[in-house]
């Protein structure tokens, strides 16, 4: 198991966009299985107006996609480093496919989100995953692909 | 302003629409929200937080067209690509055209082109939007 300082050492992204909490499960070049916590607290539940329904807190798709994202960045970077390798430069987010969104997750909900490797290059990863919340599935990613860009790229500005 | 749904910032500053869609802004400040742990020292607008910008002016847009009794959520990211990074003094302009899922009239399917001041493609976005009516739970 991976608690949040070990994944502070393995990921650039920090509070309060450092989307996973501990890493339950990892089989480098295969699969992990990770948890982030959702609360209230977070910024964005931030400056909501009054008398909302619940619906209104679902949790932002855009974060569950960075947090099972991270989790598959996660997945990689252990598996280059059980392969003896580094990807060199700042690991982007490259592209995805078919991340179907089939339900909500609330504040006091845990996701738990699963991440199996599709194919894995030096520097590119090709995984797909899911994401639970208890016995629901609440997301399903088709295919993602993160790849890891010089840093001299992303300061000059256009890459790819 | 206060928002109505949970979001992880105000990712759009201005709407316009156009012939076929809609055309948003959002001009990258690295004090938004989320940026300074994406990354400390070196912010970079989340590739993610390009789709919130999508999905948000593609959500007003359907809010303006069906009126406030509905709601809007993303059902979908059909896909996504990547090209260029933003970084703070960056805007951002999605490009998005809108059009009505012709076998599920609670489906629409947003094609966005995302583009940065100096005309550089940033990102090419496709989602699914799910329309329900009535504001409430009930």
């Amino acid at each position: 198991m991976l608690e949040y300082a070990d994944l502070t050492a393995i990921l650039p992204h920090r509070h309060p966009i450092l989307q996973v909490d501990r890493v339950l499960e990892v089989e480098p070049g295969r699969r992990i299985v990770a948890t982030k916590a959702v609360t209230g607290t977070e910024p964005c539940f931030a400056g909501l107006a009054e008398g909302l329904p619940q619906s209104a807190y679902a949790y932002p798709a855009a974060l569950i996609v960075e947090s099972l994202g991270q989790a598959g960045a996660v997945l990689w970077l252990l598996s280059a480093q059980a392969g003896g390798e580094t990807p060199e430069g700042t690991l982007v987010f490259g592209a995805a496919r078919d991340f179907e969104f089939l339900g909500a997750a609330y504040p006091g909900d845990v996701l738990r989100h699963e991440v199996v490797v599709e194919s894995l290059k030096p520097n590119s990863a090709v995984m797909r995953g899911e994401t639970w919340v208890g016995e629901r599935r609440i997301a399903v990613v088709g295919s993602m692909l993160a790849v890891a860009r010089p840093d001299t790229e992303l300061a000059a500005g256009p890459t790819g | 302003m206060s928002r109505s749904f949970a979001a992880p910032l105000d990712a759009v500053d201005e709407v316009r629409t156009s012939a076929d869609g809609i055309t948003a802004t959002k001009r990258i400040v690295a004090t938004d929200p989320y940026l300074a742990g994406h990354y400390p020292g070196f912010p970079i607008y989340p590739g993610v937080f390009t789709v919130e910008t999508v999905h948000q002016a593609a959500r007003r847009a359907v809010e303006a067209s069906r009126g406030p009794d509905v709601r809007v959520e993303l059902a979908a990211v059909r896909s996504v690509r990547f090209k260029a990074p933003l970084l703070p003094g960056d805007v951002l302009t999605v490009s998005c055209q809108l059009r009505d899922d012709p076998d599920d009239p609670r489906r629409v399917r947003v094609v966005a082109d995302c583009r940065r001041g100096d005309g550089a493609a940033s990102a090419k976005v496709t989602l699914e939007l799910r329309v329900r009516s009535g504001a409430t739970d009930a």
